[in-house]
């Protein structure tokens, strides 16, 4: 098995360009830039943090060919590898830009795959978000000692930190999984029955549960209570109908010191759109 | 310039009899009403009074040619001469800084306002518009609401197709407006009561076109090919006579919507623009303006502001 | 916010309307005000001590050369020059507008960029507004200010404004770049490997990130002290496939009262999904 661990993947040296260089070091001088809507930037001042600036981290990845058995359902273990590789070049070199800010960490991050004519098999990976910190200098990093990073929205994090949990990291599986194709008897076999078919539910489930398990290691390995907001994404990217890539995403929270602070909410009917 | 009826000028519905087809007086005749209200805006409206009683809808094609009978052409208008045709219309000349190159250089350009184009839009629009209205007069309503206009352009054949459709509604217990026009108004609803109580009142739904021609002169037709800037001193070279001409439409729109309100006030105005490119850096532009006349007729305090609320689930 | 015992008619408010149509209008002298806004906006931004005053536009058509759009290597300085100029004489177009009706600045602004062949067109189009009582928020009589260009709405500037701080003008940065190419050989070799392709990542992330530096500084510019609701647009020009242009916009903002006022929200559980109304509402609260 591959090792996906997030160490092997940030082992790579890498130099930020120098336009991210330029930028950042204009946000340390007291500028701050975020892609928070109104509501969410009074919503994570609320919640005593104050936005540093807008980062983000990018990685063109070619994606290689893999052979695969027509007729057996297998995990693609090299496109998994690759998947998961280039995403976490594009988290990672967020994370280096946001630690450059000296954040405590990103909120609102969001996980991009481009795809450009002129690159065949090649895409773009690209993470965005808002790093924030700390406004009573409490530091929030997390057990690794990086920024954390989570999905959450302005509004989430806000009502995540009243209920006394801190989000430690974005944590995510994947796994690339091939489904094979029926042989012409089975086909023809089960033509016209309710019948359920074992190798696409075989397959499919196992492909989910590694992606969720892998998500779950992360989680573990920043010595996470639990993971919220879990999103199971299937994507086909450009490999066809037989190749799916499952995608677990989810923010891994720790219970933090602070005592819960959320009021107790007014049940209110709402009568209008 | 323009003939859009409003409720206080009874002068311009005169004259109208007999404008629609016998269909139309066939459908109102009946008893039945249809609305073209959705259920919320039906149900608000009959809440604070205004009971609907038809459908009521105008239409009206218009062709407006270059050479034909009542075009600018034909009216002695042409941009070359000033006189009162276009008196007061907007103008700007450019002459070409190169002295003589050739006989294709443009040495003259100018962007002009189309006086005759305006006037036969607001004809249109205005005779769809009053069409509309009088159906909602025979039927005895106070005012039209949910206004959809629609305007289309074939431009192959130089037709213009002006559409209205609303529903008449009387005011219940409340007295007819001036001169028996009913007024008019795109909102319904929930929005049209918040306008209300916020103390304005709706008069007419107004609109009007402002058409602006590009002649292009040599620099406005390099600089929109491409053809210079390449190491031009003070870096990119912005286009004048299109800015400008740009600038001018929207700015005429206003200004002959504004000279429709006498005082009133234009709430959710829309802007719409549709640039026609010609050939080398000729342009028409047109811009068309509209929104909800409507008058104020009380004070009204600020709304406190609202609570912020974040929502669990 | 319901008041009780004098909860408005509605019906009757209606009645008064319709009365006051029945009569001729008095002459007004009154510079009729055209306002893009919807009921709900502007009764927000009476709420907040703002009016609108007038419909304004501004509006840039800038020359490209010939050829800029040609394969080529690297950024396409021409193209991004071409690009903030057209943004800025804009905002410069519509800031001169907004001074004319004597308005303290424009919110609402619909940003409109369309890059061709041969030149950009940008089209800002808003409502000016002004405080009621004529001073900006730091008491100052704000005629000499320059007036400040948003593209928040009037509700995000309204509640902007109550947690104390100012939107001061647009913030932008665009950058436009050619697609690296590879050798062939390269190509080859890379074709069936798992590899991140270092030079078009290089060349992607850094135009990204010099649209986005630029941005700063024009924020910085207007003497912003940050931006919010920032928007990054990419993608490759319709007319020439292998050129890529980044955009980031957003508004600069900049503490205007002493310190941030926090807005502490309410915590509400709604206990069912949206129903539809079908009572016309006051805005004062219930009331028939």
């Amino acid at each position: 098995m591959t090792d996906l661990t997030p160490e092997a993947a940030g082992t790579q040296p890498f130099d930020l360009p120098k336009d991210a260089a330029h930028r950042l070091e204009e946000l340390e001088h007291g500028l701050f830039t975020s892609d928070l809507s109104v509501n969410e930037f009074l919503l994570v001042k609320e919640a005593g943090f104050h936005p540093l600036g807008f980062v983000m981290g990018s990685s063109i990845y070619h994606i290689g060919i893999q052979t695969r058995r027509w007729g057996e359902s297998q995990e693609l273990a090299k496109l998994t590898e690759a998947m998961y590789t280039a995403r976490e070049l594009a988290m990672n070199r967020m994370e280096e830009e946001a630690q450059e800010l000296g954040a405590d960490g990103v909120v609102g991050v969001r996980l991009d795959v481009n795809y450009y004519e002129w690159g065949n098999d090649s895409a773009e990976f690209i993470a965005f978000g808002t790093a924030v910190k700390a406004e009573d200098g409490t530091s929030y990093r997390n057990a690794l000692g990086k920024p954390f990073t989570s999905d959450l929205s302005g509004q989430d994090f806000w009502t995540l930190m009243q209920t006394g949990h801190v989000p430690q990291g974005l944590v995510m599986g994947t796994c690339v999984f091939h489904i094979a194709h029926r042989k012409l008897t089975q086909a023809l076999g089960s033509m016209g029955q309710n019948v359920e078919l074992p190798n696409f539910t075989q397959a499919l489930y196992e492909a989910r549960e590694l992606a969720m398990t892998r998500m779950q290691d992360e989680a573990s390995r920043l010595n996470a209570g639990g993971i919220v907001g879990v999103r199971l994404e299937e994507k086909s990217h450009q490999w066809g109908s037989h190749t799916i890539e499952f995608l677990a995403l989810g923010t891994a929270v720790t219970r933090g010191s602070g005592e819960v602070t959320l009021p107790k909410p007014t049940t209110i009917i709402s009568l209008d759109n | 310039m323009t003939d859009v009826a409003g409720p206080d000028d009874p002068a311009a519905v005169a004259g109208t009899d007999g404008d629609l087809p016998e269909a139309a007086v066939r459908r109102l005749e009946s008893s039945a009403f249809s609305s073209g209200l959705t259920v919320p805006d039906f149900a608000a409206c009959l809440e604070i009074g205004l009971e609907p009683v038809a459908l009521v809808q105008g239409f009206c094609v218009m062709q407006w040619g270059w050479y034909g009978p009542g075009s600018g052409f034909m009216r002695g208008m042409s941009p070359y001469v000033a006189g009162p045709q276009n008196a007061g219309a907007y103008s700007e000349t450019y002459r070409c800084p190169h002295g003589y190159v050739s006989v294709e250089h443009r040495m003259w350009g100018q962007n002009l306002e189309q006086p005759w184009v305006e006037d036969a839009w607001a004809q249109g629009y205005g005779t769809a518009y009053r069409r509309m209205i009088e159906e909602a007069t025979d039927h005895g309503a106070h005012g039209v609401i949910g206004v959809v206009d629609r305007v289309a352009s074939v431009a192959d054949t130089g037709t213009t197709e002006f559409h209205f459709l609303g529903t008449a509604v009387t005011v219940e217990g409340g007295p007819p407006p001036a001169g028996g026009v009913p007024w008019s108004t795109y909102l319904a609803g929930q929005r049209l009561t918040k306008s209300i109580e916020a103390g304005f009142m709706p008069v007419a739904v107004v609109a009007a076109l402002a058409s602006v021609r590009i002649w292009a002169y040599c620099m406005t037709e390099y600089l929109m090919e491409g053809q210079m800037g390449w190491g031009m001193p003070g870096g990119p070279q912005l286009v004048d006579q299109v800015s400008k001409a740009h600038m001018a439409a929207r700015q005429l729109a206003r200004k002959h919507v504004r000279g429709q309100l006498a005082g009133d006030e234009l709430h959710g105005a829309r802007i719409d623009v549709v640039g026609r490119e010609l050939s080398q850096g000729d342009e028409v532009i047109d811009c068309t303006l509209r929104g909800n006349r409507v008058r104020r007729f009380k004070d009204f305090d600020p709304v406190p502001l609202p609570r912020p609320t974040v929502r669990l689930g | 916010m319901t008041t009780g015992a004098a909860a408005p008619d509605l019906r009757a408010e209606l009645r008064r309307g319709a009365e006051a149509l029945a009569v001729a209008p008095r002459p007004s002298q009154a510079r009729g005000i055209t306002s893009d806004l919807s009921v709900d906006e502007a009764l927000l931004l009476h709420a907040a001590g703002w009016e609108p005053l007038d419909l304004v536009c501004g509006v840039a058509v800038v020359s490209v050369p010939v050829g800029v759009w040609n394969w080529g290597r690297g950024a396409i300085s021409l193209a991004s020059d071409a690009h903030d100029a057209a943004v800025d004489q804009a905002s410069r177009a519509l800031g001169a507008e907004c001074g004319k009706v004597r308005g303290h600045g424009v919110v609402g602004v619909r940003v409109d960029v369309a890059v061709r062949t041969h030149h950009i067109d940008v089209e800002l189009v808003g409502t000016a507004v002004r405080p009621m009582d004529g001073k900006d928020a730091r008491g100052n009589d704000a005629a000499q200010a320059m007036p400040f260009v948003s593209d928040l709405s009037a509700r995000d500037f309204t509640l902007l404004l109550r947690a104390g701080w100012g939107p001061v003008g647009l913030a932008f940065g665009a950058s436009f770049v050619y697609a690296p190419r590879r050798t062939a050989g390269t190509a080859m070799k890379q074709s069936t490997q798992n590899v991140e392709l270092t030079n078009y990542t290089e060349a992607m992330y850094s135009a990204r990130e010099s649209a986005m530096e630029k941005m700063q500084r024009s924020a910085l510019a207007v003497g912003g002290q940050g931006v919010v609701e920032v928007k990054v647009t990419e993608g490759p020009m319709s007319f020439a496939r292998h050129a890529v242009g980044f955009t980031a916009w957003g508004t600069a903002v900049r503490l205007v009262a002493k310190e941030h006022q926090f807005v502490r929200p309410e915590v509400v559980l709604p206990l069912d999904d949206a129903v539809v109304t079908f009572e016309a509402e006051s805005l004062r609260g219930k009331g028939r």
